[in-house]
């Protein structure tokens, strides 16, 4: 079949053609780029934390008049209150482990520094960023981190200091990540860094495989791996902890901790929101993600079903006007299969202007999203499939006003209309 | 009423200049009816557009109730089409989508007419040719000879002071035909000037004055048609 | 003549029903998607205080130098104490309050009940003035109560309902952290979003109200910890919330209120003179570059209006366009398809005028009925976003009178704007002597 009569049909219907293949473009650029935000979110979404996530909560409360923590005897004051509900905690029947801890993955509250490899540098300044994690030889146990170098911590390694201080830290765990960075090709373990500027030296005993900083958005993505284990209990106003339950055991544990911590101590506040599973945290610290995922999804769905639409309503309208055409050609040999692959051939050659333009449309739309938000370059995997996409859905809303077309008898020709 | 000097009708396209009409001259009185024949071709269909002014022209001078309508603007030909011409095509050119009553409201409505007015025009012009029983139904349902009345009841309804005909009676049957020219010879004798445009003699003769149309130009038909060099490429024409 | 289009748009749409259920279907979507977006932006970006927004000032000034710029150049987005009490001390704006976010807790009078957390501000008297904070009873305290340290405290109507079952508590005390204050206001319901006046620790939008407002200096004094962000580029020399009101760490917002050109223009000098006699004395190893933005520019500098919500109205704008276009083909074929009846019309008479009222009617009815189908939508939609968006945005986003109004009004005009072209080529069919067929 040659195209030059349907090339000069479609030139009788230049705006039909140019409306309805920029409305393919429209779609294919939307659709491209949506999809692509999706495809980032869900990858965000599932990046492990390098936790063991099943089982796991975490308990944030705050004592009521306690002392301000900054002279000793304070300090030893709030940690003997830590370790009192500690202790009552670790206690509970359905209880695996505890620690305390200042924060944990995905809170998305973060004590932030960074490490060097010399004394007395300057904070900042090119060395690598760190998201601390101050808590103690129960931690591995209670999130579940794997070490791949060196040895956890011990009782003996635990300190504890008041909230804002700067406390030297003798010993330090860190990821693998942050050991790439700070000793490219080398053990850490030994090895000898400098935190937040200070002159006295952390030693690295140990290297965990892989462990989340608190931060899970945009902010802190270039060192959402970085994460340092010091361990010290924090003691201040307020306290977390860290629990794993039992197998199994998370509803039982929740439901225990507020009595149990009301029984050590009643002058706190514990609410709602003191007690969550480490799912909850997941859930809330990418809503905005999964969300997002779920517009741009219900946008594609919509766009799409309305070309796929638009196309079967216009070329069924072209069916109609050209019935008595369709019948003469009939009339003159034509076979269905013919009139079927016109339809189609036509179809074909205006997705093909579409696409082409909405290449062009996808490519300019992520460019301006890369340079006014947050967004990488498309992959053109995406534009690739998103082109093969558009053409499968035109042939396939092409299909059947073609076949009706095709069912046109040659009889046709010799009515009057 | 229509008076035509030396008009002229070109067609322009890249390759050829074709004269529909050239130097035409016609001049119908009021009150007249005039038939307008010509063979396949000859420019009469282009007349009638012309000076239903559904079309312009090229060159020349053009009179419609005394009014030079070669500098109206489209919204001017537009009140004139509806308030002075009627028209009766060939093809009937109901709209499928109304009814009777509907399509013979099309121009009172174009008119600014308030809805009483309308609807006894309407049933007054549908008496007239007989049909006022079918008010409701659509042109479908109607045979030609019908529909062909509905479409002179159309034309009436407006009152207008010329009637342009294009082949009235073309697509009926005799009986159908007789009946469709009894209408207008009636209508005539209530004052209206009617052009008609037919290649049937019969017909023609009918008529008050007939006018000869050969090539693009009135002829006297007392007068051997001249032959054109130019004839071959008057190839336009639409009856 | 309206109700005839009307009358003859009505006829046309009945007649391909098909075809008008698919435009309006994609129209409804179209709107809806985009009035969905919308009402989410709307909320996330409207002027907190719209009345005031552009005499409340945010003064940046420099503490850290050119090491702890942004790549921007940008100066901290909060102060350190140091600066912050100064800029009190000196007090050159009509009116203006430090203020950093606190996280007390409270114990009720009640022995049986638990101490609950509520958030609020320390901050200085003439922040109630300043940002016309709605009272119920009482009032904000003074200038006096500030100097002195005084423990006084305003509480929100719901504190005040869950403390004093919403009586009238003015004179009465509140137990914040152990200590007793009295309270001195209760503020009418008093929820701005976002949280012009401390952005930066609220993240703009909060769920939660703001529960207690307490003296600045009496927050101090008692040492009560701030709540929300501490940046440093440095650490504190000294340890504890002492150490770091004497560090150059930001954790402390300011506002202040300047009520014209003359009084920005000043203020600015101020803060230059300020920075100049801080680099003068050592402090600052560099030249002043302070920064002094009227509430809706901070807020934008601040990037208050997530990006997210800006990336979903844009798309949804996007597929409304593709929606037109789709309905822009569509009757296009439509109206072409008729060029017999318009060439009829035009010969009876109608002039152009005519046909343009015909088919852009036409349109318009499309748009209407799409509207309607837009405004159930969209409330669908404003109802969905709730459970897939973060909660402290999604729970602003309403459907109001004003935002179905807007359903209907750009249904109906981008419709017709649709229509545009379509009606363009129908009123270009010349008055034709024949129905064309075929």
């Amino acid at each position: 079949m040659t195209l030059h009569p349907i090339l000069a049909a479609l030139r009788k219907h230049k705006a039909g053609v140019v409306l309805i293949s920029l409305q393919i473009a429209l779609t294919l650029a939307i659709v491209c780029n949506a999809v692509f935000i999706i495809g980032q979110r869900i990858e965000r979404v599932n990046r492990p934390t390098g936790l063991d996530e099943s089982d796991l909560l975490l308990v944030s409360q705050q004592w009521v008049g306690a002392p301000s923590g900054d002279d000793p005897a304070s300090v030893e004051k709030l940690d003997a209150m830590q370790r009192e509900d500690l202790a009552a905690l670790r206690h509970l029947p359905d209880v695996a482990s505890v620690a305390p801890i200042n924060s944990i993955p995905l809170l998305n509250s973060s004590w932030t520094g960074s490490l060097s490899l010399k004394p007395n540098d300057q904070l900042g300044k090119g060395n690598p960023r760190t998201a601390y994690y101050f808590t103690d030889d129960q931690v591995f146990k209670t999130l579940g981190l794997r070490l791949v170098a060196g040895r956890m911590f011990t009782a003996a390694d635990v300190e504890h200091q008041a909230f804002r201080d700067q406390h030297d830290r003798p010993v330090v765990i860190i990821t693998q990540a942050l050991a790439d960075k700070l000793y490219p090709d080398q053990n850490a373990v030994g090895k000898v860094v400098y935190a937040d500027g200070s002159g006295s030296p952390s030693t690295v005993v140990g290297v965990v495989a892989r462990l989340q900083i608190p931060a899970s958005g945009g902010w802190g993505g270039d060192f959402a791996w970085s994460s340092t284990l010091v361990p010290t209990r924090l003691d201040g106003y307020f306290a977390r902890y860290a629990i794993r339950a039992k197998p199994g055991r998370r509803a039982a544990v929740m439901k225990a901790v507020t009595p149990t911590l009301y029984a050590v101590n009643p002058m706190r506040v514990l609410d709602d929101d003191s007690v969550k599973s480490f799912a909850d945290i997941r859930a809330r610290a990418y809503r905005a993600d999964v969300g997002m995922a779920i517009l741009m999804g219900v946008v594609c769905l919509i766009l799409l079903c309305v070309t796929a639409a638009g196309i079967v309503g216009l070329t069924s309208f072209w069916v109609g006007q050209r019935h008595r055409q369709i019948g003469v050609r009939r009339a003159l040999g034509a076979r269905k299969i013919d009139i079927l692959h016109y339809f189609q051939i036509e179809n074909l050659l205006i997705a093909g202007i579409g696409v082409v333009a909405g290449v062009l449309l996808a490519v300019g739309l992520n460019l301006w999203l890369m340079t006014h938000y947050e967004m990488n370059r498309l992959p053109s995997l995406y534009v690739i499939t998103g082109v093969l996409a558009m053409l499968a859905i035109g042939q396939a809303a092409v299909f059947v006003p073609a076949r009706r077309a095709s069912n046109v008898p040659p009889v046709v020709a010799t009515r009057a209309a | 009423m229509l008076k035509m000097s030396h008009l002229s009708k070109v067609y322009r396209t890249e390759v050829v200049e074709t004269y529909a009409l050239r130097d035409f001259n016609i001049d119908v009185k009021e009150g007249e009816f005039v038939a307008v024949t010509g063979p396949s071709g000859s420019g009469k269909t282009t007349f009638l557009t012309i000076a239903g002014l559904l079309e312009t022209f090229s060159g020349g001078e053009y009179h419609l109730d005394g009014i030079e309508v070669s500098n109206l603007n489209d919204n001017a030909r537009s009140k004139i089409r509806n308030e002075k011409i009627g028209f009766i095509f060939q093809a009937f050119n109901l709209i499928p989508d109304l009814n009777v009553f509907d399509n013979i409201e099309v121009p009172l409505r174009y008119r600014g007419m308030k809805s009483a007015e309308r609807k006894q025009r309407i049933m007054d012009s549908l008496e007239r040719v007989g049909l006022a029983s079918r008010a409701k139904h659509y042109p479908a349902e109607l045979s030609g000879g019908q529909q062909q009345r509905v479409a002179i009841a159309r034309a009436l309804a407006g009152s207008p002071r010329l009637l342009l005909a294009d082949e009235p009676t073309g697509n009926l049957d005799t009986q159908m035909a007789r009946g469709v020219l009894e209408l207008l010879e009636e209508i005539h004798r209530g004052g209206a000037t009617i052009v008609m445009v037919t290649h049937d003699p019969e017909l023609a003769a009918r008529a008050q004055r007939n006018v000869h149309i050969i090539d693009g130009q009135v002829v006297d038909l007392s007068e051997e048609p001249r032959f054109h060099a130019h004839a071959t490429a008057t190839t336009l024409g639409h009856s | 003549m309206f109700a005839y289009y009307l009358e003859l748009a009505l006829r046309s749409l009945r007649r391909s029903p098909g075809l008008t259920v698919l435009m309006v279907l994609a129209i409804g979507f179209g709107v809806a998607a985009s009035m969905t977006t919308w009402s989410v932006f709307r909320a996330v970006s409207g002027d907190p205080i719209p009345w005031k927004s552009s005499k409340l000032f945010v003064p940046q000034i420099d503490m850290w130098g050119p090491n702890g710029r942004g790549e921007d150049g940008e100066p901290p987005n909060a102060m350190d104490y140091i600066d912050a009490v100064a800029l009190m001390r000196d007090h050159r704006a009509k009116l203006q309050s430090a203020m950093y976010q606190i996280s007390p807790s409270i114990v009720p009078a009640d022995a049986s009940k638990h101490p609950i957390n509520v958030s609020g501000h320390a901050v200085y008297s003439e922040f109630f003035p300043m940002v016309d904070v709605p009272f119920l009873y009482g009032n904000g305290w003074s200038a006096s109560d500030d100097a002195n340290r005084a423990a006084v405290a305003v509480i929100s109507s719901k504190l005040n309902q869950k403390l004093f079952g919403g009586a009238d508590s003015v004179g009465k005390t509140v137990n914040v952290e152990g200590k007793d204050y009295r309270v001195v206001g209760v503020m009418n319901d008093w929820n701005p979003q976002p949280r012009f006046f401390d952005v930066v620790n609220s993240g703009g939008f909060s769920t939660g109200i703001e529960d207690v407002f307490l003296p600045f200096t009496r927050a101090i004094a008692v040492d009560m910890n701030n709540d929300g962000n501490t940046n440093c580029t440095a650490v504190p020399s000294e340890s504890g919330f002492a150490g770091l009101q004497k560090s150059s760490c930001a954790w402390v917002a300011f506002m202040a209120e300047l009520d014209d050109a003359a009084a920005v223009t000043a203020y600015r000098q101020y803060l230059d003179g300020y920075a100049r006699e801080q680099q003068q004395s050592g402090r600052f190893a560099w030249a002043p570059n302070n920064r002094l933005r009227d509430v809706p520019a901070w807020l934008d500098s601040q990037h208050a209006v997530p990006s997210d919500t800006k990336v979903s109205l844009l798309v949804a704008l996007g597929l409304l366009l593709a929606c037109l276009v789709n309905t822009a083909g569509l009757l296009l074929a439509k109206f072409l398809r008729r060029s017999g009846e318009i060439g009829v019309r035009r010969a009876l008479g109608a002039p152009r005028a005519a046909i343009y009222a015909q088919f852009l009617i036409e349109a318009a009815m499309i748009g209407l009925t799409g509207g309607v189908l837009g405004l159930l939508l969209t409330g669908v939609g404003v109802a969905s976003v709730s459970w897939v968006l973060p909660r402290d945005i999604a729970s602003l986003a309403r459907v109001d009178l004003p935002l179905l109004m807007l359903t209907l009004l750009v249904s109906v005009v981008a419709t017709t704007l649709a229509g545009l072209y379509p009606t363009f080529r129908a009123s270009r069919v010349q008055p034709a002597w024949q129905l064309k067929s075929n």
